[in-house]
């Protein structure tokens, strides 16, 4: 129970961490593979708060549909965001 | 200014750590309970009931005999607001039915990614289509369903537009956006079927799945011989996974067509 917990909340801090450096990224490609790794991140919260059903679901949408849509319409815009390079 | 940014981050996470851990321990007053709420714990009881099956849904997977039996009808507008998207998707690139297939190699030069990720998605695609289709033939029995068993399966194609062509997908494996489609209307077709034949063999209900106290006619026996099939959630989970993957697929085929075909077709 303390250790599914402990794995729980490193899976969210993961999520966390993920997604601020998902925002902060200048370059759309690293964004949407962070974001790729918030999502594996809560997936695995998931499967530890017992619903195994939403994480397969979870993983095909958001890590694999998802991140390639994303990468299609950076495909048709810029890498970079701004002018920093 | 790299540096600052990781800082921060960490720090952010950190936070969250501590906050979490503090209140998943009981550090606050309330934490959820680890008992069942009276509706969770109807649906558990009566889902594979076999001493009193007068609400039972013949399967041993809650979620897969709420989603299709409890609250059926819920999903099928689910699917139907899914089959609507899709559909609009395909009026938008209606114009490209024209050509496609036409285009096979360009001067001979190699289309796709590297020798590497080819070989690696060689290997990983038969297991997308193995997981899928377990997913979606076991969904009433194991975690999983129609849905998901079809997100499972359309990463498959995408993989293989992204590792070697869209090109080889027409070609090679000679599948067409009207495959998908036919693929998809059929299994629509077959969700109607399943969702009205309870009502053609003379139960009270649409989509009634098992007998009824109230409604004793019910066409979909809980096994046939030793497979169990919980009436009928296997056919609504098999029909949803043609739906969702030829659906998925479909617009990922659509969405592959090269710019420059589309500037040939509109004349720009």
């Amino acid at each position: 129970m303390i250790l599914a917990t402990l794995i729980m909340a490193f899976a969210f801090t993961l999520a966390a961490l993920f997604s601020y450096l998902a925002i902060k990224s200048k370059d759309l490609v690293k964004a949407t593979v962070f974001s790729a790794g918030q999502s594996a991140a809560f997936a695995l919260a998931l499967f530890l708060l017992m619903a195994p059903d939403i994480v397969l679901a979870y993983v095909a949408v958001a890590v694999g549909i998802y991140t390639a849509l994303l990468l299609y319409i950076i495909s048709k815009t810029e890498r970079y965001e701004g002018d920093e390079r | 200014m790299r540096g600052k940014d990781v800082a921060m981050g960490i720090a952010t996470a950190l936070l969250l750590f501590v906050v979490v851990a503090i209140v998943l321990l009981g550090a606050t007053a309330y934490t959820p309970s680890r008992e069942i709420r009276p509706l969770a714990k109807f649906y558990l009881e009566y889902c594979m009931n076999v001493f009193n099956k007068d609400w039972w849904a013949a399967s041993p997977e809650a979620v897969t005999s709420m989603l299709w039996d409890y609250r059926g009808i819920d999903t099928y507008y689910e699917t139907s607001v899914f089959f609507l998207a899709i559909i609009s998707g395909v009026a938008l690139f209606r114009i490209v039915e024209v050509k496609l297939g036409a285009e096979g190699k360009k001067e001979g030069k190699e289309l796709g990614l590297s020798l590497i990720v080819k070989t690696s998605t060689r290997i990983v695609f038969p297991l997308i289509l193995i997981v899928a289709v377990s997913v979606a033939l076991h969904g009433h029995l194991t975690p999983g369903g129609g849905f998901q068993a079809g997100s499972i399966l359309a990463v498959g194609p995408l993989l293989l537009i992204a590792a070697f062509s869209r090109h080889f997908l027409g070609n090679r494996l000679r599948l067409s956006e009207d495959k998908c489609l036919t693929l998809r209307s059929i299994g629509l077709i077959l969700i109607v079927l399943v969702i009205a034949l309870p009502l053609i063999a003379g139960a009270v209900a649409l989509m009634q799945n098992q007998p009824k106290p109230w409604s004793p006619t019910s066409p979909f026996p809980a096994y046939v011989g030793p497979l169990w099939i919980s009436g009928s959630l296997f056919f609504l989970n098999v029909a949803e996974f043609l739906a969702v993957g030829a659906g998925f697929t479909l617009l990922f085929l659509l969405l592959s067509i090269p710019e420059e075909d589309f500037r040939r077709i509109l004349g720009l």
